[in-house]
Parts: structure tokens; sequence; C-alpha cells
């Protein structure tokens, strides 16, 4: 997906990628407020090791722009997060939301259609009726497939701030949506209300001291949920204890090393993201320059670190300059948590092997992304003396990064998201 | 490694930031802006830092007079530094005596980082000061009324604040906050009134990005420009620019910063250079952008 030539439409900005819980189906949101999704093709009998590819299957506009009359604010169409909920019946459900607004999508197949009415034509005009001498049953036959999207549900008006994350609770009924300031508990069957259920605003707005970054339920408590915050801590909140979360219940954080004290130290320790691993026993944090993988049994430090890209924080007055300091990456789990990713620059992505404790530097670009190709290793010098095939830090390219990833969650299949391109790679058959 | 950085390069940037935030689709980020409200008072602590060591090593001999004015500074600045910490963020964290600009120091360095003196720092482009005295700001006409003071002792100084969420009303008067009862008014309420001394000019603060609705109720109203308006533009700006220090220097504030500099405001902005210096000493330039949202 994307175009071939450099000239990058900013409506075209891929801005969100979400793997189904089959796997089945991949979405994509972009700035211009559009959702793609792409469908895995069944395996091949002949070749049942290779996976089949994935290829369009629904595109629709799900935001348009906005403009609130009272505040003279424009509300933009990008899509922030895409969210699936489980599958429940044929048709599948996720949830989009932009800054302000999250819908309810529900996209359903039509193959079939019924023909043969009494009082319609085929084009749906009404027949005569004085024409009509006979009564048959109409049959449904078979269509060529088609596709629909419909919105069944829209959430408004519940934000004041920008929204971030949406995250759908394991009960299947009810998510949670955060801005900056507040987040709030829906039922999905419900629009005109939604329960505050965190909310950090001060009285005083002069006191402001952090935002909400991220926020997202546990994969298998539904009562628990977790929220990310610009200073780089992570509130663990159990929606038993009251019915206002402001008091949390476990607070992460890791005290900052003053050797690394900077102008951009509060910037660069903030959470961009916030992934529970599947099995809920971990969760993972992205801030600029590292991922961070925390026991929930354990609030003082991370077990584990992972620099993506240190070499950067000996540029960080150029790229506050140019505002990639401001960039938020996401992150994400392998299908058994054994491997975790992220993108950086250069159209360069990461992955940690936790088990192997190896790490693994990939690119994404056409170049080097021939269809059946393997995906040969990157290395980024840091030392004054450049081994061969390896890129310097002054020619990496800060245009082209990749803020957001996702792995499959069965297979070793990932989708990585330069800036309007989308790249599925999988693992290589044995 | 980029040890070369420029404390008050950052400073101007950061006052772009903030100043480009303002016209950018989708409205003002609240996440990006208070970070860069964070750079801005790291760097501000340093250049203060660093102006102040500067003043303390040179002048060997001064008379009394130029001593006095000296200690009145040296106090006033480290009245600058406590206020810093009480910044709005109520930053804890270890402040270094070394700001750097994030590289890695090599074990066993001295403490002091190399990096571009700060007195020396290149001037500052005459673009900078529209940073400070945007017009877009404070283009509504009541509020500009209520700026053209008398100089230099500042008297009702007014902001008005509406709260999104809560639809009050506040209005800041001569450091005092005022929450009225009801958005129809902007004039302080007797009852259901809370008021908090507001700290000195310099506490920094991220006001609700979402509050100046110019088409709302009493609140004032964005005036048209106007061709005449063009040629009054610079007296006004002036004014302006005067105000803009007045009201965020706060009561009492202005008389101290003409105490400091023994000169007239007109001076100051007939050189932004100058006026951008004053700012880094006041820290109103970037408040008062802050403030704007």
């Amino acid at each position: 997906k994307g175009a071939i030539d450099d000239d990058v439409a900013e409506a075209d900005i891929i801005s969100t990628v979400e793997f189904n819980h089959s796997g089945e189906l991949l979405a994509t949101g972009d700035k211009g407020g559009r959702v793609v999704i792409f469908q895995q093709e069944p395996e091949s009998k002949n070749q049942p090791q290779c996976r089949g590819e994935y290829n369009v299957y629904s595109t629709f506009q799900s935001h348009e722009p906005e403009f609130d009359y009272l505040k003279s604010l424009e509300i933009e169409e990008k899509i922030n997060k895409i969210r699936w909920l489980p599958q429940k019946n044929a048709a599948q459900f996720l949830l989009s939301t932009n800054d302000k607004t999250i819908k309810l999508w529900k996209i359903s197949e039509r193959d079939k259609r019924p023909e043969g009415y009494n009082l319609k034509e085929e084009d749906g005009r009404y027949r005569d009726f004085n024409t009509i001498t006979t009564l048959r049953v109409p049959v449904f036959r078979p269509m060529d497939l088609m596709v629909e999207a419909s919105p069944r549900r829209v959430f408004a008006n519940a934000h004041t701030y920008h929204i971030n994350s949406i995250s759908v609770n394991s009960d299947c009924e009810t998510y949670l949506s955060a801005d900056d300031l507040r987040i709030n508990l829906w039922n999905v069957e419900i629009t005109d209300r939604s329960f505050n259920i965190v909310d950090i605003k001060p009285a005083n707005m002069e006191e402001l001291t952090e935002v909400i970054t991220a926020a997202e339920f546990h994969p298998n408590q539904c009562n628990t949920f977790v929220y990310s915050s610009s200073k780089g801590t992570i509130r663990l909140c159990d929606m038993r204890t009251s019915a206002l979360c402001d008091k949390h219940s476990k607070m992460f954080e890791e005290p900052e090393d003053p050797n690394n004290r900077s102008f951009f130290s509060e910037i660069i320790s903030s959470i961009s993201d916030v992934k529970f691993c599947h099995s809920g026993r971990y969760m993972m944090t992205r801030d600029y320059l590292s991922l961070k993988i925390w026991d929930l049994n354990m609030e003082t430090r991370p077990v584990e670190t992972y620099q993506v890209h240190e070499y950067l924080r000996s540029k960080l007055c150029s790229l506050y300059e140019n505002d990639c300091i401001f960039d938020k990456f996401e992150c994400c789990w392998n299908g058994n948590d054994s491997v975790v990713m992220t993108g950086s620059y250069n159209n360069f992505f990461r992955m940690f092997d936790r088990g192997y404790h190896q790490d693994l530097t990939l690119e994404a670009s056409r170049e080097n992304s021939k269809p059946r190709s393997v995906l040969k290793p990157r290395k980024v010098s840091t030392g004054g003396k450049r081994k061969k095939d390896e890129i310097s830090v002054d020619s990496l390219d800060f245009s082209k990064k990749i803020l957001h990833t996702a792995w499959h969650p069965l297979e070793n299949i990932i989708a990585v998201a330069t800036t309007n391109n989308l790249y599925i790679f999988q693992e290589k058959p044995n | 490694m980029e040890c070369a950085f420029d404390a008050q390069k950052l400073i101007s940037i950061s006052l772009r930031k903030i100043q480009s935030s303002r016209t950018q689709r989708g409205g003002i980020k609240l996440h990006k802006n208070l970070l860069v409200t964070y750079v801005l008072r790291n760097a501000r602590q340093f250049y203060m830092s660093k102006n102040l060591s500067q003043t303390q090593r040179t002048h060997h001999y001064e008379d009394v007079a130029a001593v006095r004015e000296k200690q009145e500074y040296l106090e006033l600045s480290g009245s600058f530094t406590e206020l810093a910490d009480d910044f709005y963020c109520n930053f804890t964290g270890v402040e270094s005596d070394t700001w750097h600009c994030g590289a890695h120091q090599p074990i066993g360095q001295p403490a002091e980082v190399a990096h571009q003196d700060a007195s020396a720092c290149a001037m500052v482009s005459p673009s900078d000061s529209d940073l400070m005295v945007s017009e877009d700001c404070w283009s509504c006409a009541e509020i500009k009324s209520s700026w053209e003071l008398p100089i230099p002792n500042a008297q009702a100084n007014q902001k008005t604040v509406l709260d999104l969420d809560t639809h009050v009303v506040t209005t800041v008067t001569n450091g005092y906050f005022h929450s009225d009862c009801c958005a129809q008014s902007k004039q302080p309420q007797g009852a259901q009134c809370f008021s908090k001394k507001r700290k000195m000019d310099t506490s920094y603060h991220i006001v609700d990005p979402e509050f100046y609705l110019p088409d709302f109720g009493p609140v004032p109203c964005k005036r048209m420009r106007t061709d005449d308006d063009s040629h009054s533009d610079s007296e006004q700006l002036d004014s302006t620019n005067i105000s803009n220090l007045i009201s965020v220097l706060g009561s009492g504030g202005l008389s101290e910063f003409v105490s400091w500099q023994q000169t007239d405001l007109e001076q100051i902005f007939a050189s932004q250079t100058i006026c951008l210096k004053h700012t880094l000493l006041t820290g109103s330039g970037w408040t008062r952008a802050i403030e704007a949202f």
C-alpha cells in the first residue's frame, strides 16, 4: 500500500496499524481519515507453508474534518487509533478514533442478493401492479463479494482534549478512551454517556505537570488498566477500588539517571506507548530512546531495558529543532511474548529477542524489500570508523520514520508502516 | 557529538514552536507544548545561572550606586532561581550544575561542559521579537484597552480565562485569581470566588489551551484588522509590547524591571536584541506566549 514516488500526500500518511484477533485482517488508518483493511488470502494448498498474502479487503472514510465553532478549532480527521472488537458473528467490528470522536464500524460481507421480488424489478423500480399475475418466492443468488463498512455507533462529545488511546476491555462490552487529561469508560452499545474514570486535570491549569500519553486495558483482568504519562510513569488502576481511579493501585517509575540530565530529559522520558503482553504478566513502554519491559509485580524499575537508538542521544538538539524528538513511536509484542518490536528512523525497525538477548535492525524500503527476498540486517555505525554496510548516524534520514508496527497475534507476520507505505513481512519458511 | 548549543537559541526555537502551534491544524497540542515549556525552563535556568556567574566574575570596581543596583539584581536573580524551582511543573529532579545538550560526558571530565557562552551568542534576529509581540495574540480590543496603562506602575492588569470543562470564568487581576460565577460576566464576583496569590511573573504556566473564545459572550472579540490599523500598528505594537511586559511582570514587577535596566521601555523595544535579553532575564516573553493560548 502506498505511493511509489517520493511525493507523499499528507492524507496518505499512515497513522495507525492493527491486526484483528485472528490475524486474518489488518487495518490501517491514515491522516486523511480513511481506514483500509487488508485480508490474508487463504493458504495455498500447493504451498502450505507459504502464508497467504494480504490484499485490500475494504476501504472506507471513517472520519471527516470537522470544525468546532464554539472553540474556533478545526478537528483533524486523522485516525489516531484503531482497535478491533473480538469477533462474535460473521461480521467484524472495529473502533476508530480521531482527536475527538470514536466510531464503531461494522464490516460485513455480502455475497448473495435476493432476486425475484414480486413488487420490484431487479433494478429497484416498482412494477406496475396490473401486470402482476403470479406470486413467487424471492431467492438468494450468488453475487460478487461486496464488503460493506457501516458506522454503527458514534461516541462523541466526551473529550475536551485530544484522544490518544482506545482500548477494548476483555469483557468485550466496554472500552476506554483516553485524552491528555482524562480517561472515559464506555459501553460499546451506549453512545450518549460515558464514565470518567481518570481525571488528572488540576484545578488550576498553571499546576499542570504531566499529561496522559497512552492507556490500555489488561488483556485478562477486566477491572485493570494502565495509563502512561509524559513524565515517564505508568499507573495501574483497579476499577473495583473506586469509581474515579485517580488514585493508582501501582505506579511504575524508574529513577532518572542524573548523569543523563539534559535540556531534553523531560521530553525523552515521556512515554509514547504502553502495551500489555498477551499473558498479562508484563507490560512494555516506549519512550524516545528505549523500550522497557515491566513486571507488574515490581514497580521500582523495569526488568528489561532495550536501547532502540542510543546514538541519537547526542543529536537531541537537532532532533528538537526539527521536531523529531516529539515523534511518538509505538511498540508491539509477538504472539508468544518472546520478541518485541518498535520503529526508528531511516525506515529502520528493531526487534529484541528477550529469550536469546539478541536484537535486530531491519529496514523497510522498496529497494531492499523485493518480494520473497530476505531482509538484510542493518547496523548503524556509532564509532569513529564506519564498517562496510554500516550507515553512519549523520546519514540517517529522519524524515523516514517508522512509528507504527504490528505483529500478527499467532504467526510471525509483521506489519510495518513507513510514512505512507505499509510493508508486510513474514518469517521465511524453512 | 553535539556539544555546541545555545541556550538562547533553544529558547528562541521553543518560542517559535509555541507560536506556530497556535496555527496548527487540530488545535494546540497540550502534550507537545508542555514538553516545550520544560525545555524553555531548563534553558532559561541555565542561561540565568550563566549570566549570574558572569556578572559576579566581572566588574571588580564599581561605585556605590552600581553596587546597590547589582545587589538588587542579584537578589532578584536569586528570587528568580527560587521561582524557577517553583515552576509550575514542580520539577523535583536533580538540578545539574551543567546543562548539556544530552551528549554523554566522558567519565572524569570536569563538570563544566564545553558550550557556547551564553553572552557571546549570536544576535537575535529581528524576527525573534515577533515571538513576544505577536499581534495575533492580543488582537482583542477590550484586552488592549486594559493594557494601555500608565507607565511604569501597572494597575488593573487583567486576563480572562474560561475553563471549558466547568464553564467558570477566571479573571486574573494584579496577580490575584478571581473565579467568576458564570461565563456571563468577566468582572470578579463577590460570591463564590476564591483568591489565590499568584507567584511573580516568572512562574511558568500553561493555561487551558482551549479557553480563549474570541466569540464567546462577553469575552472580548477578535478585532478585525483594517488598513487603518497598519498605520497605528507600530504605536499600538509598542504599547502592546510594553503592556505585555507589564502584565507578565505582575504587580510591582515593572518597577523592579525598570530599576534593573535603568532604561525606559521605549528604548527597550527600539532594540529587539536587548528586548530578548531582557526577556531572558525576566522570563516574560515565552510566558506570555504560553499564556496566549
